[in-house]
């Protein structure tokens, strides 16, 4: 039994809001003035809120193992969805409701039927999810047919996510509500364990009498309906709708929950940390564009602390090899039995 | 050969299948102009396709060719519109580029031991990224430059009506099909693939092999940069955003299956064309462009389902034929 | 003239035990060598040191009379040694000459030489008389074929010694037929074979001399007139050993049927089981590699699909379904603990709960405090070492991973546990505890299934034996004493005269004498 060099263990808990602290700390010397203003610290807060309520979803599939790329078309959909229904009905209280439900619907149905496949035909999470990103983006250009839809009525829809409760912008209370109900059903729930579980061992899981399909199923279909959530955030942020919307925010995604330690081979990962992850992405991108860094570099800096996180991630995975991982989706050995 | 040969045939009837279905609902796409129209539209994506059939054989995958595609050909654009290069000196350049940036996958993938799919994936973010570093910029806004060098837009023209981008895939692919049949780099991908294990046991370097296929990719994606600034005349931020999937998209129609070890060029190139058919089909019914997006993604889900049903099916059947002929040889197993 | 090959003093310990202790062991040019032993007497472990996947702690390795060192695959390779494994290593959407060359293709320029390869493999399977064309495509054979292309790769390469592993596990009679002749003909050119193998009849029938390997040490070298199946039995199982540890007498047991399988098949795996567990048994189900009775467990617990046949449950008919077997008080230890048996990332507090949520959670919502009491209770109760129900079961020992998995188990009320391999890989003080655990749970009234490949743990745990070969059921062990000489005889169809059991079943009037081959 070796000691694990686990990096991520040595970010516990309270060392993440230490090295968060130091980053702002940083920024707030480069950019006296300019960081840590009230305006600044909204702008940073009400983006992360967006992709911070869909990492409570998207965790779900990649703690299988798996991964979600449809998130930014999901968000864009439900959106589009949404405003429409409110515009075309009259932009009643009783149009939002029924235009979020049928948003978060439009959400959970994409993620059912990226479940579906996964488990039904084996076909691998991230081709199925890229290629229904298409399909969904397709819907939300047919729902806006194009054109920016305003909507900035009712009141109820607007305080989504304009709003303020106690001070604090409302889409923040939605990601934290988000975040507090992943983290329940994640830590608290038999299908939170056994998301763990699927993502650690699919075979074992099965031979225990863990009902493996249904679990990857509905991780998907809280993917679809956190994407989904968000869209509608955003949507009443903005006070529009729009098919681009949410574009590139698979990207932000993928990155706070790759930060904030989740394995992109299943099995680890918390919320906590994919939501400390969200706050140093959003941070972070803040800090460069603040600081001058061009917003073309953003993609680099993305890139590196991606691969630096997934190979040092990798790295501590390969060194501890002779676990055998079975991924719940692909099955590469050739068994030549008789 | 026999379940390749299946599956080309699959694919093929495919092929035939939308084609005619187009054919017979729609004005004008049995024409030679809309032929070689498809002709050319499938090559720029087939070119790349051939090296991403490559990877894919080797059961990897490669989610950044669009951007490199972006980033090659803004850095070209660039070039020529601030330094008024020669186009010999600058298609040079776009090779070197692409070629380069595959090297940057290979290493990530086989040094850093990063899983394919998300090592491209953010190495994507980068290229993407460099798109805009690379951007022209009047006055720090980007703006968009015609091309005007006659050297590289005669490459997005044609010869008797033939585009030449068309022509240079089909060579690509002829290459591409000898390689994976004819030499020991195609013998090694294969086994790569479809055995990692066993190719190492057998002396094979399988690292070298995955980086090898990587570079192709970014060469291949070189070169399919000159003649998408040959056709279009200039580069703009977007370019080549989604075209990953579909070559990925005409990889997997066309044959090769993720599990590695599987497929060939030849697949591939059918593969090409039918996204082609699909696009130009498509949009001869003068639909909105929501639901052209929504028909074609509906399409490539389907034929993605069905390339994984088949490949289980076809598994299976082989396992049960295998134990079937066995027990005939001897009365038991 | 020197021999072949020599293996001189060869010691190898793992953590401290000694698995081989000054191993003599040689091979003469053009030999069929025949290498025995029971599991754990340090076969495979010699194998991988003459392959150089080991490195040997003492000795000394010669070739040809001179004294060579094997570090690496390539440096047995360069020798001259090939090996054919059971796992098959080969790239099946390539052709049998692509994989017979793989890795040694000639090329001009990258290009293959098809031509000559497709020569000099042709060459080869006409000159042995394989029954495979140099341009199939190796996905549409059978295992009989893939392991010719094995075959024709080692000799590709020259080799002079080629080491078969348990070559006839999933091969017919007629097949093993025509393997035994391209032996014979590597033989007649020269060639040796170390040739391991469970089988006697095939032992006997194929083998120059015979090596029997038995804790470690060279316990014997028989020639070829030396090898009676009695003799050798005696010798792999050790004089002493065979007459003290005998088994408890055997019994059927007069308590109710709680499991009745009837003439379950599976088309290419197993034919015709039939089988009654009582309540309170603990059944031991032996049988050599390949005689399928992983594969007739998974079967019953439903992990796989079978064709046909019934298997009841206390009366009933039983669920297909896993989830509704473990509802019933089922358990299952897989064989390949590794990749079946755990999660290696999660606790072992968390591994134990997986089975549990029926009692453990309500609401869908966890009892946390529950779920860490019966983690610790079965940390206590099984002695997991170390202590903490925290800890990654990954991280744990391979016994205690096993006390692990059965944990997981034993925390339900069980009326039927099937243990596939209980002790592979675990030390001797680990197996008393897994053992005293399956006794308790038979006292207790919980039938266990055991399928074992190591006769001393079946004759010490089994109150019943039921042999498997071949997809069949052979014959059964179910009164007076045994010795493990009469399970491993009966594994390799030859019944003593100390064995009680029908005639196999399914091959009428064919019991074997001594040294016959069964077909």
């Amino acid at each position: 039994m070796d000691k694990k060099p686990d990096i991520r263990k040595i970010l516990g808990k309270s060392q993440r809001i230490w090295i968060l602290a130091a980053v702002m700390l940083v920024l707030t010397l480069l950019q006296p003035g300019v960081f840590l203003t009230g305006a600044n610290m909204k702008s940073i807060l009400l983006s992360i809120s967006v992709y911070g309520i869909m990492v409570c979803g998207t965790i779900f599939p990649i703690l299988l193992g798996g991964i979600d790329l449809s998130v930014g078309a999901v968000a864009a959909a439900a959106g589009a969805f949404t405003v429409t229904w409110i515009v075309d009905h009259g932009f009643t209280d009783g149009a939002v409701a029924v235009g979020v439900l049928g948003g978060l619907f439009l959400g959970a149905a994409v993620g059912m039927v990226h479940g579906v496949i996964v488990t039904q035909f084996s076909v691998p999470p991230f081709l199925i999810t890229l290629a229904t990103q298409n399909i969904v983006y397709g819907v939300a250009q047919l729902l806006t047919e194009n054109n920016v839809i305003a909507c900035m009525e009712p009141a109820s829809f607007a305080f989504l996510g304009g709003g303020r409760l106690l001070g604090v912008p409302f889409s923040i209370w939605i990601m934290m509500i988000m975040a507090v109900i992943s983290y329940i059903i994640l830590g608290k729930t038999v299908f939170g364990r056994n998301v763990y579980a699927v993502g650690g061992n699919a075979e074992a899981c099965r031979l225990s009498g863990v009902r493996s399909r249904l679990v990857i199923i509905m991780s998907y279909v809280a993917s679809g309906l956190t994407a989904a959530l968000s869209g509608i955030v955003l949507a009443s942020m903005n006070r529009q709708a729009i098919a681009k919307a949410a574009q590139g925010y698979d990207n932000y995604v993928l990155t706070a929950l790759v930060v904030g330690g989740a394995s992109l081979m299943g099995g680890e990962g918390s919320i906590q940390g994919a939501i400390w992850g969200a706050f140093l992405v959003g941070v972070i991108s803040n800090g460069l564009r603040l600081v001058g860094v061009a917003s073309d570099y953003h993609g680099v800096v993305k890139c590196v602390v991606i691969l630096a996180a997934v190979a040092l991630d990798a790295h501590v995975r390969y060194k501890k090899s002779g676990l055998q991982k079975t991924s719940p989706f692909f099955k590469k050995k050739e068994k030549a039995k008789a | 050969m026999r379940q390749e040969n299946m599956r080309r045939l699959i694919s093929v009837a495919s092929l035939v299948i939308l084609a005619l279905v187009f054919g017979f609902t729609s004005n004008g796409f049995f024409t030679a102009t809309n032929i070689l129209s498809i002709l050319r539209e499938c090559a720029i994506t087939g070119i790349i396709a051939i090296g991403v059939s490559f990877v894919i054989i080797t059961a990897g995958i490669d989610l950044s060719t669009g951007a490199i595609v972006g980033f090659v050909s803004m850095l070209c654009a660039n070039l020529l519109y601030n330094y008024a290069l020669p186009a010999g000196l600058v298609m040079f350049i776009s090779v070197l580029a692409g070629t380069v940036c595959g090297v940057l996958n290979g290493f990530v993938v086989t040094k850093l031991r990063v899983p394919e799919f998300i090592a491209t994936l953010s190495t994507q973010y980068l290229f993407r990224s460099l798109v805009f570093v690379f951007a022209i910029r009047e006055m720090g806004v980007i703006t968009n430059k015609k091309i005007t060098d006659p050297g590289i837009l005669i490459m997005g023209g044609s010869v008797n009506g033939v585009y030449l981008v068309t022509i240079t895939f089909f060579a690509l692919a002829v290459i591409g099909q000898v390689i994976l049949k004819k030499t020991k780099l195609g013998t090694y991908i294969y086994a790569t693939g479809a055995n990692r294990k066993s190719a190492d046991l057998s002396g094979i370097n399988t690292d070298n092999v995955r980086w090898a296929v990587f570079i192709i990719t970014g060469f291949l994606c070189g070169i399919a940069s000159i003649f998408e600034i040959g056709r279009i005349g200039s580069a703009t931020t977007d370019l080549g955003t989604g075209l990953e999937f579909e070559v990925i998209a005409a990889v997997v129609i066309g044959g090769c299956a993720f599990s590695g070890g599987r497929g060939d060029i030849f697949g591939t190139a059918v593969g090409a064309i039918f996204m082609a058919v699909l696009q130009n089909g498509i949009l001869k019914y003068n639909l909105p462009t929501a639901a052209q997006l929504i028909i074609k993604g509906v399409v490539i889900v389907a034929m993605i389902v069905f390339d994984s049903v088949y490949n289980q099916y076809m598994q299976k059947r082989i396992h049960q034929k295998a134990s079937e002929e066995a027990q005939a040889a001897g009365g038991e197993a | 003239m020197p021999a072949l090959l020599e293996m001189k003093e060869i010691e190898k310990s793992f953590n401290g035990s000694p698995v081989l202790k000054k191993v003599n062991f040689s091979v003469e040019p053009g030999e069929v060598h025949a290498l025995m032993g029971e599991n754990g007497a340090g076969k495979s472990t010699l194998i991988k040191i003459l392959t150089g996947i080991y490195p040997k702690d003492g000795g000394q390795i010669y070739w040809n009379g001179e004294p060579v060192s094997v570090e690496h695959r390539k440096d047995a390779a360069s020798l001259g040694i090939g090996v054919i494994y059971q796992e098959l290593s080969l790239i099946p959407t390539l052709t049998v000459m692509q994989n017979v060359m793989l890795g040694k293709e000639q090329s001009k320029f990258g290009f293959v030489n098809a031509r000559k390869m497709k020569q000099k493999v042709a060459g080869l399977i006409e000159k042995y008389g394989f029954h495979v064309r140099a341009d199939e495509v190796v996905e549409t054979l059978t295992i009989a074929q893939r392991q010719t292309v094995e075959i024709l790769k080692a000799l590709s390469e020259e080799s002079r010694l080629i080491i078969m592993d348990e070559p006839t596990a999933s091969l017919s009679a007629k097949e093993s037929d025509a393997l035994f002749g391209i032996i014979e003909q590597l033989r007649r050119d020269g060639v040796s074979v170390i040739y391991i193998s469970h089988r006697l009849e095939e032992v006997y029938r194929l083998s120059d001399r015979l090596t029997v390997l038995r804790d470690g040490v060279t316990e014997a070298v028989l020639a070829k007139e030396q090898i009676i199946p009695a003799d050798v039995v005696r010798l792999m199982i050790g004089k002493e050993l065979s007459e003290a540890t005998a088994s408890n007498n055997l019994r059927t047991s007069d308590a109710p049927v709680r499991l009745k399988v009837g003439n379950l098949c599976k088309k290419g795996v197993f034919h015709d089981i039939s089988f009654e567990i009582h309540k309170g048994e603990i059944v031991g189900f032996a049988g050599l590699v390949g005689a399928g009775r992983t594969e007739v467990m998974r079967c019953i617990y439903g992990a796989d699909p079978y064709d046909s046949g019934t298997v009841e449950f206390e009366g009933k008919p039983l669920a297909k379904q896993i989830t509704k077997n473990i509802a019933n008080g089922f358990g299952f230890v897989p064989e390949d603990r590794r990749n079946q048996g755990f999660t290696p990332l999660l606790s072992i507090e968390k591994n134990v709960a997986l089975t549990n949520y029926d009692t453990l959670a309500a609401g869908g919502f966890v009892k946390a405090a529950a779920e860490k009491k019966l983690g610790v209770e079965m940390v206590g109760r099984l002695a997991i070492k170390p202590g903490d129900s925290q800890i990654p079961v990954g991280n744990l020992s391979g016994g205690n991973q096993q006390k692990a998995v059965l944990a997981k188990w034993l925390s339900r009320g069980l009326k039927l546990l099937i243990i596939d391999e209980p002790t592979a890989g675990i030390d001797i003080g680990a197996k008393d505890e897994i053992y005293k655990i399956l006794e308790n749970l038979a006292e207790n009234g919980t039938s266990v299934i055991m399928v074992s490949s190591d006769l001393q743990e079946l004759l010490r745990v089994s109150q019943r034996i039921v042999v498997m070969r071949k997809g069949e059921i052979f014959t059964e062990f179910a009164s007076g004493r045994i010795t493990q000489e009469d399970v491993l005889m009966a594994e390799s169809g030859i019944l003593t005269s100390g064995a009680k059991g029908g005639a196999p079943q399914g091959e009428a009037g064919t019991v074997a004498k001594e040294g016959g081959t069964n077909g």
